[in-house]
Parts: C-alpha cells; sequence; structure tokens
C-alpha cells in the first residue's frame, strides 16, 4: 500500500542571501486537499519559504517537488499554482471579471469556456454581476474575492496566500478567514497560508509549522500545537503565555519541581533529558490561571499563589489581569477571567489569589544554557 | 535665578528660524487663510503671464507686413506673412522636416528609454542603480552645444570615426550636416528626460503585480505587453509629449549638427528674425510652431485622458 503522492514536498531546503540564512534546510510533505498554515514573526523566512515554491526564489539547497516533480528549474508561469499577495497585486487597469480571466488567456484556455468559467468564480467568491466593475471600484473585502477567484480560476495544484488577510480590519479579516475555508473546502484545494497572525492559523488550517529564524520549530495540527508546544518558544508565540525561570529540584517521570523565587512550583514536561538542578524555563497559558479575592480558598489548585494586581484590562468577553507574585521574585502572571458570574472586578493593586494546576505548567529545558 | 539654570536644551537653528518667519507669517489676517494656498501659485502665475505678454507681441508682430523701404513693420494689419510662411515650399519643408524628426526621435527614445529607466529602478545592485544614474545626470552638466559638438568631433569629416575609416584604407564618409546626425544628436539629447520621466512610471508598478502576471501564466514577454505597458502608459505618454515638444522646438542640434542642411522651424524663426530682419515673418513662423505645438499636445491628452496628467486611480 502506498499512500496517495504529496501535493507538495520540501526536501532539506535553504535560502541564503549573502551571509544570511533566512530558511534553514526546512523539510515537510502536504497531502491533496489540506490547508498548512506556516506560522510566524516577521522576518522568520516564511515569505521567503513562499517565494521558493512559487518559483519567484530558488532554493540554495534542497529540492520542491510539486506533484512528485522537482521544480527548480521550472519557472513560476509554468508551475500550476495561485497565490494571493500580501497587497492583493490585482491589475487595476482590468476589471474584476478580467483580472479572473487572466491566468485563462495566458494558460490558452479555449476561449469558448473562458466566460462561463469567470462567472462560476465570480460565484464562488459571492461577486456575482460585479464582474464589469473595476478594481478601485471595489471595497477592501470584494478586491480580495477577486485575488481568491483570480489565484483559483485555473484550478492550480496549489493555492499559496501570503498574508493577504493582514491589511484588513478585525471584523473582517475574521469574515474573510472563514470564507477562506468555506472557499477551500467547497474546492478542497490544497493550500499553503503565510500568517503571523495566531488565530488566523488556528481557525484555518488542518496543519501549522511554527517558524523562527529560518528553520521549523514545530510542525502539529492546531489542536496539538496549542496544547504541547514543543518548545518555549512555540508556547510563548501562540496564546498569552507568562513565562518563568527557575531551576528543577525533583524529576519523576513527566511532573517536575521546579524553584522559582522562593516557591516550588508543580510543573510538566515532555524533555526527558532534563537534570535535577538543571534551569529550566516553564510557560503557563493565562487561561488555565484562575484569580480569586485574597483569603479565598482554592485548595483544589496544585499550585497556589498570593499576588498583587499590577494592570488589569477589560476586553468586553474577558478580563485580563497581570498579577504580580512576591514569592516568585515579582514576575508577573497573566489571567484570562471569564466568568461572567461573580462580577466581580478586582483594582489595580487589589490583593489576590491565584492558581493553577500541575499539568499546566509546561517546563521546557533552558534553550540558552 | 544664576546664568547655569538656563536649559541646556535649545530648539536647532533651522527651528528658530522658521518660528521667527511662522510669527510674521502669523500677521497675515486669519479669515483670509483659506487664501494662504494660492499666495504660493502667485509667482509661477506672474512667470507665465509674462510669457503671455510675450507671445501677444509676438502675435502682434506677426499681422504686421515688413516696410522694405524702411525695415521696419507696416502700421497695417494684414496677414502677408502667414501667406509667406504657408505658401513657400521651402517652410513647408521645415514644419514636415520638424514634426518627422519628433515622431522619429520620440519613438527611438522611447523604445531606448524604457528599459534603461526599468533596470534603474528594479535592480537590485546598488552599484548598477548609481551607475545608471551618473550617467544620466552626467549629460545634464554638459550642456548641449557642447554635446552637438562632441559628436562633430566623433563624426566629423576628420573625426575619430573617419579616422578609423580611413585607416582601414576606405574613403572617409560623410557623417555629419545630414538629417540622420541631427536624429543622432537629438535622442542622445532626450534619452535623460525620458528616462527621468518614466522611472516614476515604472516605480509605481509594484513588483508584485509583475510577480502576479508570472504566478498566473505569463511569461516576461507577456507580461510587459499586458501589464506593465498599460501600467506605465500615462508616464510613456508624458514623456512622448516632452520629448516631441522638446524636439518640435529645438535650434541646436539642427544648427550645429545640421548645419544649414536641415533647418528645423526654430532655425528658421531665428533666420527670420536675425539673418534676414523680418520680425513679421519670424513672428509668424512663431505662430505656426506654437499653434502646432498646441494643437498636437491637446489632441494626445484628449485621446489619452485626463489621467496621464493627474493620476485618478490609484495602484492596489
Amino acid at each position: 500500500m502506498t499512500s496517495p503522492l504529496p501535493v507538495v514536498e520540501l526536501r532539506d531546503v535553504s535560502k541564503s542571501f549573502g551571509n544570511v540564512r533566512a530558511v534553514k534546510n526546512v523539510s515537510f510533505t502536504l497531502p491533496r486537499g489540506s490547508v498548512l498554515t506556516i506560522l510566524g514573526p516577521s522576518g522568520c523566512g516564511k515569505t521567503t519559504l513562499l517565494r521558493m515554491i512559487a518559483g519567484f526564489d530558488a532554493p540554495t539547497s534542497g529540492e520542491i517537488f510539486i506533484q512528485g516533480q522537482p521544480v527548480s528549474s521550472v519557472p513560476p508561469y509554468q508551475r500550476s499554482i495561485g497565490m494571493v499577495f500580501q497587497k492583493l497585486a490585482l491589475f487595476p487597469h482590468m476589471t474584476a471579471a478580467e483580472n479572473i480571466a487572466y491566468p485563462l488567456k495566458m494558460r490558452r484556455y479555449d476561449p469558448a469556456t473562458i466566460p462561463g468559467r469567470v462567472e462560476r468564480y465570480l460565484q464562488i467568491v459571492q461577486l456575482s454581476g460585479m464582474g464589469t466593475r473595476r478594481i478601485h471600484e471595489l471595497s477592501g473585502g470584494q478586491q480580495q474575492r477577486v485575488a481568491i477567484a483570480r489565484a483559483l480560476s485555473f484550478s492550480p495544484d496549489l493555492l499559496l496566500l501570503d498574508e493577504p488577510l493582514s491589511a484588513l480590519d478585525k471584523k473582517l479579516r475574521e469574515e474573510m478567514q472563514l470564507e477562506f475555508r468555506r472557499i477551500q473546502q467547497e474546492l478542497a484545494v490544497t493550500t499553503i497560508n503565510v500568517t503571523h497572525d495566531q488565530r488566523e492559523a488556528l481557525v484555518m488550517s488542518d496543519e501549522i509549522i511554527v517558524m523562527s529564524d529560518g528553520a521549523v520549530q514545530q510542525a502539529a495540527d492546531p489542536v496539538r500545537l496549542y496544547r504541547e508546544p514543543s518548545s518555549r518558544f512555540v508556547a510563548s508565540f501562540i496564546g498569552l503565555t507568562s513565562l518563568l525561570t527557575g531551576r528543577a529540584t525533583k524529576i519523576q517521570a513527566m511532573d517536575v519541581a521546579i524553584q522559582v523565587g522562593n516557591m516550588v512550583l508543580k510543573g510538566r514536561t515532555a524533555d526527558e533529558t532534563i537534570q535535577n538542578g538543571a534551569w529550566v524555563e516553564c510557560a503557563l497559558r493565562a487561561e488555565q490561571v484562575r484569580i480569586f479575592p485574597a483569603g479565598k480558598g482554592f485548595a483544589e489548585f496544585d499550585n497556589a499563589l498570593e499576588g498583587v494586581v499590577d494592570q488589569q484590562i477589560f476586553e468586553g468577553d474577558r478580563m485580563v489581569y497581570q498579577v504580580r507574585c512576591p514569592a516568585l521574585g515579582d514576575a508577573p502572571i497573566f489571567v484570562f477571567d471569564h466568568d461572567p458570574a461573580h462580577h466581580q472586578f478586582h483594582q489595580k493593586d487589589d490583593s489576590v489569589r491565584i492558581g493553577w494546576n500541575a499539568q499546566d505548567l509546561l517546563v521546557y529545558a533552558c534553550s540558552d544554557a | 535665578m544664576s546664568s547655569s539654570d538656563t536649559p541646556s536644551f535649545q530648539y536647532p537653528l533651522s527651528w528658530r528660524i522658521l518660528d521667527r518667519a511662522e510669527s510674521v507669517a502669523g500677521l497675515w489676517p486669519g479669515r483670509w487663510s483659506s487664501l494662504t494656498g494660492y499666495l504660493f501659485l502667485v509667482p509661477a502665475l506672474l512667470l507665465v503671464f509674462v510669457l503671455v505678454i510675450g507671445l501677444v507681441y509676438i502675435f502682434d508682430y506677426s499681422l504686421h507686413e515688413l516696410d522694405l523701404s524702411t525695415y521696419r513693420l507696416k502700421d497695417a494689419f494684414s496677414l502677408v506673412n502667414y501667406q509667406a510662411a504657408l505658401k513657400s515650399v521651402t517652410y513647408r519643408i521645415v514644419v514636415l522636416r520638424s514634426l518627422g524628426a519628433s515622431a522619429i526621435v520620440t519613438l527611438i527614445t522611447m523604445v531606448l528609454a524604457f528599459p534603461y529607466a526599468y533596470v534603474m529602478v528594479r535592480t537590485r545592485s546598488s552599484f548598477t542603480r548609481k551607475f545608471l544614474l551618473i550617467s544620466l545626470f552626467l549629460p545634464f552638466f554638459i550642456g548641449q552645444v557642447v554635446r552637438a559638438y562632441g559628436w562633430l568631433i566623433i563624426l566629423g569629416k576628420e573625426g575619430l570615426l573617419n579616422t578609423f575609416i580611413t585607416s582601414l584604407g576606405l574613403p572617409p564618409v560623410k557623417l555629419i550636416y545630414n538629417y540622420p546626425a541631427v536624429i543622432l544628436g537629438l535622442v542622445q539629447y532626450m534619452l535623460p528626460f525620458a528616462v527621468l520621466l518614466l522611472a516614476p512610471a515604472v516605480t509605481s508598478i509594484s513588483e508584485d503585480i509583475e510577480l502576479a502576471s508570472e504566478g498566473l501564466g505569463a511569461n516576461w514577454v507577456q507580461t510587459f505587453r499586458h501589464v506593465v505597458l498599460p501600467l506605465a502608459r500615462p508616464g510613456l505618454i508624458g514623456a512622448g509629449v516632452v520629448v516631441f515638444t522638446l524636439t518640435l522646438t529645438d535650434f541646436a542640434m539642427p544648427e550645429i549638427l545640421g548645419g544649414g542642411t536641415t533647418d528645423f522651424i526654430a532655425n528658421s524663426i531665428y533666420d527670420g528674425f536675425f539673418q534676414i530682419s523680418n520680425p513679421g515673418l519670424g513672428a509668424a513662423l512663431s505662430m505656426i510652431l506654437v499653434t502646432l505645438g498646441s494643437v498636437i499636445v491637446t489632441v494626445v491628452f484628449f485621446l489619452a485622458g485626463t489621467g496621464t496628467l493627474v493620476s485618478t486611480e490609484g495602484t492596489p
């Protein structure tokens, strides 16, 4: 039994600009119909990676395969890849329909079939009847839709998205994320999406690759990536995360006791190489921490601390507290409070108690040890 | 308070000068502030106005016949000068020659200037960009007349090229005092203007748009034809109009490289005023030149649309 051929495969792809290694030994395979998001801060090499897949840059070493064929010597116009650019790069001198027809004309489709195809793709992106509009007569969201239709009208093997949503306001961006997901599933097109927006990555992807400094940090599905980040970097890049540094004092399989400041905290690690007495870094998600007024009991938590509210931010559906714990050497702990029932907000400088369970304190070996 | 208490921080000199200037400007009554912007137009408008006065005088000259007994213009109005100019085969040839040269020079210059501007804008090598920029500006420091003489040195009867040809045992070739020499000189003269006018047009086309076209299946020839050229159209038309009108009104190149054999309209105007001392005829020729240029430019802009002069649509 052989698994079906992956649409995209990268083998050890690297790219250097002068002395700068922008992409370092990246490998992955992408099965047909799935959505991969490459997530990372700006400058992490994710856009360079995308440009190499599109054919606008050549890898310094390694090889990219599309439908099993090596493509390093294939120019972009002979690859079957649709790309939506960050700034869309629509043709301003053409109408929406002409933009969508452009790849069909360039790829020598039978002229008789082009109007039907253009109409179909206008329909898919819900722009029926807008084909004759010029690009500058369309709203930002409508321009997005034209860019998607243009990238898909020739049924490419692969769709590339280079942060096309980053310029939109939050509401429209979230709307378009769902829209992308709908179109992607409707057409079952294999997609690689590049973004620095963790929410977008979680919403849109089957698989996420987190990159930093040109190298892959972790590749996993969204749930695993969120629940089991493999490093402090991944843990801090996704979600609101408090970071603590301490010394491992007692290790029993995955359970670790960590001395932070004057406190011994209970945590959990997947790293079997951590030794007793080693410096470790701990990551704690804000939604895993509970907050109570000072003096209220919460015996059910593995870790419980006294602290003082440094800052409170009202976000509508939740409060975000930044709590300073003297016992931890004043390291700030972030807390989400979603509880709609108690309606009791802690004010700045209020004394509070916070608690969380051992399994939520993720322990990593010190990266710069 | 002792002097040591004075704050050590001081506004930069340029800020202080501007503050003074602003306090003077504060004397301008506030309710006229909506007119302030127009105030800055006044010097330019004055300059244009002076030009218009000159043009009115020239128009007046052109309507008076030269009295050959006094060598002054007669008081009576007449269209004799226009009749003379339009009926003369010589002048008709001069006008057609100027128009033809303008068309040829414009075409050649645009074909040469566009790749130059494109590479200058798009190159990733700062050395290449600097080299192209310096090569572009160098001719500006030399001036048209000196450059024309430069061509004489190279193309003249005993110039560099002919020295080389005769050293090969071939008879010398007549390379100057003809139409192609004038065209050559003019193209070289116009090239920097055209490149400077085309560079912003190329800059305004985002590289992503060209990449998008490639990714959608167009090779570079198709990308050039369907994307780059249409998007550069305003710049091409603007640069074309400038090159065309500068050539149409040029004096030095036909004078020096044409050597009297290939006069343009400006040379005839000069002759009218200073050689045959007939300001009426010279003025009439000037009016014909102004009208010709204005009509052509108006027609081009009318056909190309107003977007050519002021961009009305942004590039998303």
